[in-house]
């Protein structure tokens, strides 16, 4: 079953008189259950398809659709709604909100979809249990290590149950220990959960763990091999 | 979490810039209100002053008398059209008053005065002149003999600060000169026998006596039973002398009226100024004093007047000094404004920062799926929060200052006492009870809130996501 569905994809910016296409005519898709990384050099482009296939930016030309919606057809403020739905974001400096403790963060994105209390706080509850800080759910961020925060980032990301999962280099910022940590979690989760995962990474430890992986180039696809990774 | 839940916790995620711009909006309200309870509460004073020690608020007179306040623009005033005015619902009774310039001496001393002719009897109703004869007076014979007794030492030296104050009631001199409950008793027989002054009050049957300002008795240092000439002149120019014997001294809350004040009873003065039946104005005292009520008695009292005569507000009669008070309003509104356009730019600066640190924050948290107008409105809420706290402590402040200055006025002593008297008002500073002032001021920094948060909006939503998230 298909999740996303990229159609010859072009994004150009304009800087200064000079045009930059950032991803140049991509044609991909990604299925239920896919755990997959975008690779390629800084400037390749990785970070802008994950931008437009998460709906935070719109391409220059060409169709992304997701779950069945077309996102060039939706309004900004749509757009917001289909991302709170159907796209769970782990960000590269995990972005948790510093006031609320790990429990809150992750009931935070069920509590906007007005999610009835008891079953966010089961849900929060089961989550913080599969990223291993249950005993941590009362922490605020900077009372947590960068791993754990990371994790914490991850169980918001799954706790509205999205279609698929961004994380744009979730481990860059950790320490061995705790990006093989991370990456346990994530598979677990891929496994059990059947959560598609879609990287973007320079990260050696992601590309080896996944089951498929893609090279972009000046924000062309230069492979897309599946791998034999089990999880 | 509820939006007013998250908004009340990111306010504390950097206690120093919160607690600094509530506080730079705590001291904004609590000055301005404090200044603004000053100034109110003086103009109130002096509004109060003038109308109850000389004009009333209403008064009725011949057309030209507001322009040339003499006696030929008298009238006399017909029981008849007294009648129809006193049977109006908001008035409470018409008092005719002659009264005009003259000079009077006492001793060697003379000074230029204001003769007015009432009828004692009903005068209480308007100027309440019997209240306000002296009972405690502090001359330089009295603070010498005070002084020398055994006085408390803080009530000994009050009683030198307020050398040459008078007093017209026990309480407030009890007040003024700190004296406690345990002292009064052994203090006061002490005031009673160096500083207390026979005063009596004048009726209409008082021939040939008069009740005088203290202000002027000390000028004159005229005393009561001492005899005043007053000349002056009368009724289409005849000449007017009398002789008048003083019976009492009254301190009269305006310096201007209390050091040319001469009280006498009407028909001594229509005597004097051999100006037999004639009146140049009458006092219409009112029970609602209320501007619009006071506006809708006169409107329809003037439509009872005729022959010339006219029914005059306090306003209207009163006009120099409320154009003096209006100008001196403005300036205090040009400073409140400063206060306030510097509080601006720092809840403007508070906004900036604030929406540059968290730049980030709010590309997440649109990014995962947050609504811009959602956002908006904590942000808002956030700004209001502040607002209102620093509004909330610095009213909570102000009350006690505002109600301690109401119920003790401030009171000027030595030059700059003078100072004050010089320009005609009384040297003290008493302040206004919490009025729509206050709200005004809750209104202004709300204004300046809804400037800040208007800003911070707009910025919300043109927030680009990607270049956020970038920050």
């Amino acid at each position: 079953m298909k999740v996303v569905e990229i159609n010859d994809v072009f994004k150009t910016y304009h800087d200064t008189a000079v045009e930059v296409k950032a991803v140049n005519g991509v044609t991909l898709s990604f299925d239920k259950g896919d755990f997959a990384v975008i690779v390629g050099p800084s400037g390749s482009g990785k970070t802008t398809l994950l931008n437009l296939i998460g709906g935070l930016d719109q391409p220059t030309a060409g169709e992304i659709i997701v779950a069945g919606h077309r996102l060039s057809e939706l309004k900004p403020s749509e757009l917001i709604d289909f991302r709170m739905e159907h796209v769970g974001f782990v960000f590269q400096s995990y972005n948790l909100i510093p006031v609320l403790t790990a429990s809150e963060n992750v009931g935070f994105i069920m509590s906007l979809q007005k999610w009835p209390k008891e079953k966010r706080m089961a849900r929060t509850g089961e989550l913080l249990e599969a990223v291993g800080l249950s005993e941590r759910h009362n922490s605020r961020p900077s009372q947590l290590s960068g791993g754990q925060q990371q994790r914490v980032a991850v169980a918001r990301a799954l706790a509205p149950r999205p279609q698929f999962i961004l994380a744009d280099e979730p481990t860059a910022n950790l320490d061995t220990k705790s990006a093989e940590t991370l990456l346990d979690i994530m598979e677990k989760l891929n496994r059990e959960e059947e959560m598609t995962f879609i990287f973007s990474t320079h990260d050696v430890r992601v590309m080896k763990r996944a089951r498929r992986v893609i090279t972009l180039e000046d924000g062309k696809v230069v492979s897309d091999e599946r791998t034999n990774h089990n999880s | 979490m509820k939006n007013h839940q998250l908004a009340w916790r990111n306010l504390w995620r950097n206690k120093r810039r919160t607690l600094i711009t509530a506080a730079s909006v705590f001291f904004a309200v609590f000055f301005a209100l404090v200044m603004r309870s000053f100034q109110l509460g003086t103009y109130e004073k002096m509004y109060r002053d003038v109308i109850e020690s000389y004009s009333g608020y209403l008064q009725l007179q011949h057309t030209d008398y507001i322009d040339e306040s003499n006696l030929d623009n008298g009238f006399v005033l017909e029981h008849s059209l007294s009648d129809i005015i006193g049977a109006d619902p908001n008035v409470t009774g018409v008092i005719p008053k002659l009264e005009s310039f003259a000079l009077a001496a006492a001793g060697s001393r003379t000074q230029g005065v204001m003769v007015i002719g009432m009828d004692p009897d009903n005068e209480q109703k308007t100027l309440n002149i019997k209240n306000r004869l002296i009972k405690y007076r502090l001359t330089p014979e009295a603070t010498e003999a005070l002084i020398e007794e055994n006085l408390p030492a803080r009530t000994a030296k009050l009683v030198d600060v307020f050398s040459g104050e008078a007093w017209t009631d026990e309480k407030s001199l009890i007040s003024d000169l700190g004296i406690s409950d345990e002292d009064s008793a052994a203090v006061m027989p002490l005031f009673r026998k160096h500083a207390s002054l026979d005063n009596r009050y004048i009726n209409s049957a008082d021939s040939g006596r008069a009740i005088i300002g203290y202000g002027l008795s000390r000028y004159l240092s005229a005393d009561v039973g001492d005899t005043l000439v007053i000349m002056g002149q009368g009724y289409h120019g005849v000449s007017a002398a009398g002789l008048f014997v003083i019976k009492g001294i009254v301190s009269m809350p305006n310096p201007d009226i209390d050091n040319a004040f001469v009280y006498i009873t009407l028909d001594d003065a229509r005597w004097l100024y051999a100006a037999p039946g004639m009146v140049t104005s009458a006092i219409i005292s009112i029970s609602d004093t209320d501007d619009k009520e006071l506006l809708q008695t006169q409107q329809r009292l003037n439509e009872l007047c005729n022959n010339g005569l006219v029914i005059r507000n306090w306003k209207e009669m009163n006009a120099l000094l409320l154009n003096q008070m209006e100008a001196d309003n403005k300036s205090g509104a040009i400073m409140i404004g400063i206060l306030y356009l510097v509080i601006a730019f720092g809840v403007f600066g508070t906004v900036l920062m604030m929406m540059a640190e968290r730049r980030r924050e709010f590309g997440m948290l649109v990014s995962i799926g947050m609504q811009k107008r959602k956002l908006a409105g904590i942000v808002g809420m956030e700004m209001l929060f502040i607002g209102l706290l620093g509004v909330l402590a610095g009213v909570a402040a102000s009350l006690p200052i505002v109600f301690y200055g109401y119920a003790r006025p401030l009171r000027f002593t030595g030059e700059l006492a003078r100072m004050y008297e010089e320009y005609g008002f009384e040297p003290v500073m008493p302040m206004l009870l919490p009025d729509t002032y206050y709200l005004w001021q809750a209104v202004i920094v709300l204004l300046i809130l809804l400037i800040a948060i208007t800003f911070s909006v707009r910025r919300i939503f043109k927030l680009n996501i990607i270049n956020a998230l970038r920050a």
